[in-house]
């Protein structure tokens, strides 16, 4: 039940509205969002809706339970532990982090000093996005990862838009890997690795003030809200990680400190935004460190009805591809030899 | 007989009157006790960032008396699950202690204020309140003090006297 996880932080009216919806939609419910004045939003599993307030789920805005100032300061209360004021860091990013991984996005007046966002103040917008935890995401792809003469897994890029599953599937990995599940090749493999976090938004790991309220495994040193660039450069000095791991790559910054990584024998799992590798090449960061081999595999990810589907391509057949970009844009990597295909369990 | 009555109501005209002198000498002492927690508060919001039901726990565990009361019963609200504001919470603790102690309407009013203000807003705005509050108590506790050497020391005599009055006259 996906509701349970975040109703303490409701006020009890909102509450109980939302525990009038029907169990399928409590049960696959992704986002709720609190706009004051506004009408009441949820996203599911089907899509979004709004709420009436006989607890009836419309298309249409007009009619449905719109918050009132008074839920919405409740609301912030309960988030913020009753102490914005400890929370400067979490309003100058602009969400938090609560216990359980759920994250609250905040909307409101910025407020400013010498040009640079220094906090919000006036929420008014609220979007509190339930995580999902799911072990065993990573169980069917993983295994394909694994570079068996080394013993660990290969340096890995996930491709994919926002909401497919990137998150909780290298949370998984990371899990995975850390607890020494992901071997199945050899005894080496299945001895579990030091595994190092870069969590910048807090949602591999969420922690909250420091630890993590997600199994991300024992053998895993996570630093939290840290520039990821800055970030993987402290790991690979303080903690020794066997392999690294990093969401949203993209930057020049970025692609220097997982190049200085694989250098140093650490295999990089990082995510892109991307649609599919194509779109990941017309990225000149990632471009580059495709081209030099940064990364063995890249998988593509697509949200399907049964689960997150996988398409493994094999670097290494990449790299022509991209020395011939050089010359011509816009080739196919559809026709790429290393495809594979998988399905994950259902979430 | 009579004079049994006498002593009785001696002893009570003496009495009221010690409590009355009682109340003047505790409000200013307790006026003392509530700054000193909320300066304590003010510690722990500013410098510590502790949040704020914590801070209250620890401010209640540093003072004592009814002052504690207030700030651990508002914690013990919080931590319940009916969903109440801080304000509600702060509220119902400081009106429902305020009977077992010795202030009055002027100081209940600047601790509900800061009640309004209390952990909504980021710590400058915080500090700002409470240094407020603090200076409001501090004018309060001046005040009190005055009344205490006028006041105290006359209450002792005045139920004496009292009583000595309603004896003659009912002789």
């Amino acid at each position: 039940m996906m509701l349970s996880h975040v109703a303490h932080l409701l006020p009890l009216e909102m509450k109980k509205l939302l525990e009038s919806l029907p169990a399928e939609v409590k049960g696959t419910l992704e986002e709720i969002r609190i706009r004051e004045n506004r009408p009441l939003e949820i996203a599911y599993r089907d899509g979004f809706r709004f709420i009436a307030p006989d607890g009836a789920m419309k298309l249409q805005a007009d009619g449905a339970f719109k918050p009132t100032a008074e839920h919405c300061r409740k609301l912030l209360e309960r988030i913020t532990n009753y102490s914005l004021y400890a929370m400067e860091e979490e309003l100058r990013r602009g969400y938090i982090t609560v216990s359980g991984g759920h994250r609250i996005g905040l909307a409101g007046r910025t407020i400013l000093d010498g040009g640079v966002v220094r906090g919000i103040r006036d929420i008014g917008g609220f979007n509190i996005r339930i995580a999902r935890e799911v072990i065993g995401a990573a169980s069917h792809l993983l295994p394909k990862l694994m570079d068996a003469a080394k013993a660990t897994i290969g340096s890995t890029l996930l491709l994919a838009p926002p909401q497919q599953g990137k998150t909780t599937l290298i949370r998984d990995i990371a899990r995975s890997l850390s607890y020494g599940l992901a071997g199945g090749l050899n005894r080496a493999a299945q001895a579990g690795k030091k595994v190092g976090i870069v969590d910048e938004r807090s949602e591999i790991a969420a922690c909250v003030r420091g630890i993590p309220t997600f199994d991300i495994g024992p053998r895993t040193d996570v630093m939290d809200a840290c520039p990821k660039a800055e970030g993987m450069m402290m790991l690979l000095r303080s903690m020794s990680p066997e392999v690294l791991i990093v969401d949203e790559i993209g930057r020049q910054e970025d692609a220097d400190a997982i190049r200085e990584a694989s250098h140093a024998g650490v295999s990089v799992v990082a995510t892109a935004h991307a649609y599919d590798i194509q779109d990941a090449l017309a990225r000149p960061e990632l471009y580059k460190l495709i081209k030099e081999g940064a990364f063995s595999h890249i998988v593509e990810l697509r949200r399907s009805a049964d689960g997150i589907m996988h398409r493994i391509i094999n670097a290494g057949a990449l790299q022509p591809q991209a020395a011939k970009r050089e010359h011509s844009t816009g080739a196919s990597a559809l026709s790429l030899a290393g495809m594979g295909r998988g399905r994950n369990e259902e979430l | 007989m009579k004079l049994l009555g006498a002593v009785l109501i001696l002893i009570a005209g003496t009495m009221i009157g010690f409590q009355q002198a009682a109340r003047y000498a505790d409000r200013p002492r307790q006026l003392r006790q509530l700054a000193h927690a909320l300066q304590r508060l003010e510690t722990e919001i500013g410098y510590g960032h502790t949040p704020l039901p914590e801070a209250l726990e620890r401010t209640a565990n540093a003072s004592a008396g009814p002052v504690a009361s207030i700030f651990r019963e508002t914690a013990e609200w919080l931590w319940k699950p009916e969903g109440h504001s801080f304000q509600e919470c702060w509220e119902r603790a400081v009106k429902a202690n305020w009977i077992d102690t010795s202030m009055k309407g002027n100081e209940q009013s600047v601790m509900l204020r800061l009640g309004s203000t209390l952990g909504i807003s980021d710590k400058e705005d915080q500090m700002k309140h409470l240094r407020m509050a603090l200076t409001q108590l501090k004018a309060e506790e001046d005040a009190a003090r005055d009344e205490q050497g006028k006041y105290e020391k006359m209450w002792k005599s005045l139920g004496a006297l009292l009583a000595v009055l309603i004896i003659i006259l009912m002789l």
